[in-house]
């Protein structure tokens, strides 16, 4: 085994490097269902930046995205999706484990 | 050749209470309507099935309009709260909620209905609605 295989950070997941898309899970870790709205107060970017890091995350199945109607406004809402719990959960323990902070 | 970014110990730290930063603030901003309504309407209808199952005549009819008044009052209020961020009142984890409290909430007008003036099937029933509404809340809040 290499010395470059054995280092922890090669177990991050690539798609939560991206900053807006790590912090967009890390909003919906504790709430589980957000709206657009409120993910976008929250992780502070545009509209279209966000929308862009979304459909990343809708791609590969970490969050759901529905659509709905109150009266003739659009909703639209974020849910973390168990795979996306899941690889958000083994991204923060190799977070943890290059920090030093295994039982963090 | 190895093209993985480093990441440092101190880097991977400020990552982590970056989200930890993030997913307090952002489940705080939301939830606090969410948990105020379900403790609310807990209080408000134990009290009420348990006041309902052991009055009669005027007290009953009292605590019937009493019940049936506070808890309209707590849906406009929760209606009008969650306006702008209502995205969590269409999730899976508030649908369980709002299903137990029914639950109970159903046991407990049954006592009325049908075994009106035991206490201690009233007592039970009542006490299970906050029991379910001060679990969800809880649970909500230390999500």
């Amino acid at each position: 085994m290499t010395a470059t295989e054995q280092h922890p950070r090669h177990r991050l997941d690539e798609l939560l490097q991206n900053p807006v898309r790590f912090s967009i899970v890390a909003a919906l870790d504790r709430a589980g269902t957000l709206g657009f709205k409120e993910v976008r107060d929250a992780v502070e970017v545009t509209d279209s930046a966000l929308s862009k890091q979304v459909s990343s995350l809708e791609s590969a199945g970490y969050v759901a995205v529905g659509k709905s109607f109150a009266g003739k406004m659009p909703r639209t809402s974020l849910t973390l999706t168990r795979e996306g719990r899941a690889a958000w959960k083994a991204h923060l323990a190799t977070l943890r484990e290059i920090a030093g902070e295994p039982g963090r | 050749m190895d093209t993985t970014p480093t990441i440092t110990a101190t880097e991977a730290r400020l990552l982590l209470d970056r989200a930890d930063r993030l997913s307090r603030s952002a489940h705080n901003a939301t939830r606090w309507p969410y948990i105020t309504f379900i403790l609310a309407l807990g209080v408000a209808t134990s009290m009420g099935t348990f006041a309902m199952a052991l009055t009669t005549g005027d007290a009953f009819g009292l605590a019937y309009f009493a019940t049936l008044a506070v808890m309209f009052s707590l849906i406009i209020f929760f209606m009008l709260s969650i306006q702008g961020r209502s995205a969590f009142s269409h999730s899976r984890r508030w649908t369980g909620y709002i299903a137990s409290w029914f639950v109970t909430y159903a046991a407990a007008i049954s006592v009325v209905i049908w075994a009106h003036g035991e206490v201690v099937p009233a007592a039970i029933t009542s006490g299970l609605i906050l029991v379910a509404a001060f679990v969800s809340a809880a649970r909500e809040a230390r999500a």
